[in-house]
């Protein structure tokens, strides 16, 4: 059966053709080869491996960037894979958004001739995984005060901290790994199998079970000195990643959101109380016309901010207000869905539960709700409160 | 090395609500357009015919420019040569000059085998296949279910079991499901589908042998019953195994 998404606007009669052909083929993917077995992908906590195989397959790693293997796509396009592959699960799309936008993408932009020709057809086609290093165990939304460090060895890096909550990490070949030169934050790339370098599950997770969260440590680990990512210098090199990770999850939220709508409307017209539907009651549409209204706010603001991206006419705070906005109505709108189900909505059958769960931490990573809300204010005021340094 | 022409007819999609407007299915009301099902299947055997033993396919499907969309799709699975035959006078063209359409099209792209559907999911007459085989003085083969990749070994239903038939070509085939995984297309496929050029062509088919009178829909299924109560239950255990002969 074919999905008919939530599209009130009609907003994807702004795609092209080609657009389309991509969306059409990750939905169908996501309902034929995902849905059947995401719950029990999240009872025991995996990613399944041949996910990573139809990915590489269908060609949609690394969506936007082009040569050296790597798909060429649109933002746009890059924005609706996000879309799709969240309706399925938090977890699938995460996987995809550090594959191409954390760990390819900084190798597309500041990697060497050498490091793209190494790493990325390998990467496009899912053969190599790579994952990314910023956040350590007592530096999160301030990453600018991170303290794992790289010290030249003269014929090598010797590389020492630890990350933490890295996405990937024990299932990666390699990590881009963030950490201070002399004092100043350079990228490196680590592979699986280096000295002195491990990646140690972290289980426990009641979010994102099907997605693969990892320490990444490094005791006197030792690279090669062509490892490091000559084509930048401090802080915009993770940032740049994060800004195009950032507004994948734009779109990606409303996935979710879109699934969650999905199912209430579904059992809002089927459960019976009190002699009628639940969608009969006022209270109960007043719900679903406030979804269908955030959605479809948040529809128009993903689909303009691909335009944006596409043309080069923007800037990172127009990515912060997309991702902390859409983020936001998806989570409230699963917690809504959660609530319209009543009891059932707590059991797996339904996927709320479990896009609900995920989606609080799509609401921490790739800078928290409130972080997203600190980068405006500093726009509109032009003072920063981050720190009470001021 | 074989040529094959894969004949893709665009219908609503199965899950779509039809309605009838002044005796006609009204199009217009249609939101969701998909390649026929069987043809899919005919597309699948084609594709694997051509990577076994070499050659090319021509995907042809007979539509106005909706339909450009089933061509498209085979493209961005591997077929470069795409033909959409229509003109825009044309109205509800009968089986004949269907095929006769379809026909005049294998022959212009040279093809010794057509691969088909068994039959349509919107009309379900299944007359396409051996009609373009008649005209082209073919052999034809129905409702397929297994295939030789390499070959002209197909596998069909007969009055008991199945029988396995080698044709030579010339030869129209009409697959039913068979046991291949339809394949996913690529990104790569997809771009390679939108720089694909779509021959269109007209052609004479005739006039038609067919008055059409109308469409309508068809009769209302009548309501379940339903029964309430653990008294019912005895009534209900027979009818199970009396009537729906499902215990
Ligand atoms: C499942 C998962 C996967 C992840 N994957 C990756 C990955 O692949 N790579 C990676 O590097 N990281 C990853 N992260 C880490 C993530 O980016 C961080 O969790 C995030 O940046 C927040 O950091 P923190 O958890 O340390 O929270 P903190 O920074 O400690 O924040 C705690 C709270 O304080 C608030 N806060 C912080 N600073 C301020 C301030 N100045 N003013 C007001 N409020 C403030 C925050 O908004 C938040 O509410 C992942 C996290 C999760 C949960």
């Amino acid at each position: 059966m074919v999905y008919e998404a939530l599209d009130f606007y009609d907003v994807d009669s702004r795609l092209t053709e080609e657009e389309i052909m991509v969306r059409d083929m990750v939905r169908d993917w996501v309902e034929e080869e995902v849905l059947p077995k995401i719950e029990d992908a999240c009872h025991k906590g995996v990613f399944l491996d041949e996910w990573r195989i139809a990915l590489g397959e269908m060609g949609v790693l690394g969506a936007p960037l082009e040569g050296y293997g790597c798909p060429g796509l649109s933002y746009t396009a890059y924005g609706v894979i996000c879309r799709e592959l969240e309706r399925g699960d938090s977890g699938l799309r995460s996987f995809a958004s550090v594959q191409g936008s954390l760990a390819m993408y900084p190798i597309w932009d500041f990697g060497s001739e050498e490091q793209k020709n190494k790493y990325l057809p390998k990467m496009a086609t899912g053969e190599l995984i790579g994952c990314f290093g910023l956040t350590e165990p007592d530096y999160g939304s301030n990453p600018g005060d991170m303290i794992t460090k790289a010290e030249d060895k003269g014929d090598h890096f010797l590389l020492n901290g630890a990350k933490m909550w890295i996405t990937n990490g024990t299932i990666s070949d390699l990590a881009v790994v963030w950490a201070k030169l002399d004092g100043v934050i350079r990228g490196f790339i680590v592979e699986t199998g280096d000295e002195g370098y491990s990646a140690p599950e972290m289980k426990g997770k009641h979010s994102l079970k099907a997605s693969v969260t990892s320490e990444l440590v490094f005791q006197d680990c030792k690279i090669p000195k062509d490892r490091i990512l000559p084509g930048v210098k401090g802080l915009r090199g993770p940032f740049s990643c994060l800004n195009n990770a950032r507004y994948g999850i734009s779109w990606g939220a409303l996935g979710a959101a879109q699934a969650c709508f999905d199912s209430a409307k579904e059992y809002a017209l089927s459960r019976i109380q009190f002699d009628h539907p639940i969608a009969a009651y006022q209270l109960v549409q007043n719900k679903l016309a406030w979804m269908l209204r955030e959605i479809t706010k948040g529809q128009l603001l993903a689909s303009e901010l691909g335009r944006k991206k596409d043309t080069g006419d923007w800037i990172p705070e127009h990515i912060s207000l997309a991702k902390m906005n859409n983020v936001d109505i998806a989570l409230e709108i699963a917690r809504m869905a959660r609530d319209m189900h009543g009891a059932n909505g707590i059991l797996d059958e339904y996927c709320i539960m479990r896009h609900m769960a995920n989606l609080e931490s799509v609401k921490t990573y790739e800078g928290t709700h409130d972080i997203h809300n600190l980068i405006l204010g500093r726009h509109i005021t032009g003072i920063q409160s981050f720190t009470r340094s001021l | 090395m074989v040529e094959i022409a894969v004949l893709l007819k665009q219908v609503p999609d199965t899950n779509a609500k039809i309605v009838v407007v002044g005796g006609r299915v009204d199009e217009s009301a249609v939101t969701s357009w998909v390649t026929s099902p069987y043809d899919e299947y005919a597309l699948e055997a084609a594709l694997q015919h051509t990577e076994a033993a070499g050659g090319s396919i021509t995907a042809i499907t007979l539509g106005p420019a909706r339909a450009d969309k089933v061509l498209k799709d085979a493209a961005a699975l591997g077929v470069t040569k795409l033909v959409r035959i229509w003109d825009d006078s044309w109205q509800d063209l009968d089986s004949k000059q269907v095929q006769s359409a379809l026909a005049n099209a294998v022959q212009a792209a040279g093809a010794e085998l057509v691969y088909c559907g068994k039959q349509s999911a919107d009309r379900n007459q299944g007359s396409t296949g051996p009609g373009v085989a008649e005209l082209l003085g073919a052999g034809c083969v129905v409702e397929v279910s297994e295939f030789d990749a390499a070959g002209t070994t197909y596998l069909r239903p007969a009055a008991s079991g199945s029988e396995k038939v080698t044709v030579a070509a010339p030869a129209v085939v009409t697959f039913t499901k068979t046991a291949s995984d339809l394949r996913r297309p690529n990104v790569r496929g997809i771009m390679m589908a939108k720089r694909a050029q779509i021959d269109v062509v007209a052609g004479d088919v005739g006039s038609s042998t067919v008055n059409f009178n109308g469409h309508s829909s068809p009769a209302e299924k009548p309501p379940g019953k339903t029964y309430e109560g653990s008294g019912s239950v005895p009534e209900v255990v027979g009818l199970l195994r009396d009537e729906a002969k499902v215990l």
